[in-house]
């Protein structure tokens, strides 16, 4: 780019053209949707089975992998926005809200005794607010369907045990995690991010 | 109404560019800069300087490992001049 003079309309024009440059490239997001995908897969079917059909006193006990998960998500974070070129308010308003619901939702569980360990419909709700904020920021379709699902197994869950719950989580997770999960790195991919 | 003069450090082409790539974003890199602009290091090294010293935008130098990294931001003032530079360069279009 030469350093010339502009006439008004060359100027407008580069302007322009230089925003939509600036303008939001696809972003491959993919890794917290599988991390988190598949660590409350784990989970609450482990707090199924131990809990419908073994006499194990711990069936919580896989929900202790979240605490890794947060780190895992810290790290990958931080790393992530050190190593880019450019920063845009997308990331940066994604990050927020992905951290507030992390806030949120370890709020309720961990004062889950409070409401008679009725915890997940309100997980499943939160994690419908936010793939349904991500699917509209980076306009994404499958991010959108999964918050329908989480909303609505969020009504069914509001109906049954906290055993029976599990379940409803777990494909929660499949549905509005793990397949927009999937299709994004697959996107990624393709479009060679 | 007699035309406003335009901002002399906005209406040169690589300075606009590089304006108008900072005002859409939080910050950005150097090196991402100069692939956007297609500016050669050197010349975008001396307009980044003009516009850092007239306070249109922020530079933070600083290293990753053995790597420099050099980070710009616009400003608040930067973003007022580029508002009124558009705003200026309108009325130059209007039939």
């Amino acid at each position: 780019m030469e350093d010339k003079e502009l006439s008004p309309q060359e100027s407008l024009d580069l302007i322009q053209q230089m925003i939509g440059k600036a303008r939001k490239r696809y972003t491959d997001n993919s890794y917290f949707f599988l991390l988190w995908g598949w660590i409350v897969m784990f989970a609450s079917l482990f707090h199924y089975i131990t809990a419908a059909y073994t006499s194990f006193e711990y069936p919580y006990a896989g929900w202790s992998l979240t605490i890794i998960g947060a780190v895992l998500s810290m790290i990958k974070g931080s790393k992530k926005s050190r190593q880019a070129q450019v920063r845009n308010y997308t990331d940066k308003l994604y990050g927020w809200l992905w951290a507030s619901l992390g806030i949120a939702m370890f709020t309720i569980i961990f004062n889950g005794e409070s409401i008679g360990w009725n915890t997940i419909p309100f997980i499943l709700l939160l994690a419908g607010v936010g793939t349904s904020v991500s699917g509209a920021m980076m306009n994404f379709q499958p991010l959108r369907i999964g918050s329908i699902i989480f909303w609505l197994l969020a009504l069914a869950a509001f109906r049954v045990d906290p055993t029976k719950q599990m379940l409803l989580m777990a494909s929660g997770v499949a549905f509005g995690y793990l397949v927009p999960g999937y299709i994004m790195k697959s996107n990624a991919k393709k479009n060679a991010v | 109404m007699p035309f406003e003069a335009l901002d002399p450090l906005l209406h040169s082409q690589l300075r606009l560019a590089v304006m108008s790539l900072l005002i859409s974003v939080e910050s950005a890199d150097f090196v991402y800069i100069k692939e956007q602009t297609g500016a050669t290091a050197g010349n975008l090294s001396v307009q980044i300087d003009k516009l850092s010293t007239a306070g249109y935008i922020s530079v933070e130098k600083k290293f990753e490992g053995k790597k420099p990294k050099t980070t710009c931001k616009i400003t608040k003032q930067g973003i007022d001049a580029f508002e009124s530079y558009v705003k200026n360069i309108q009325q130059y279009l209007k039939p």
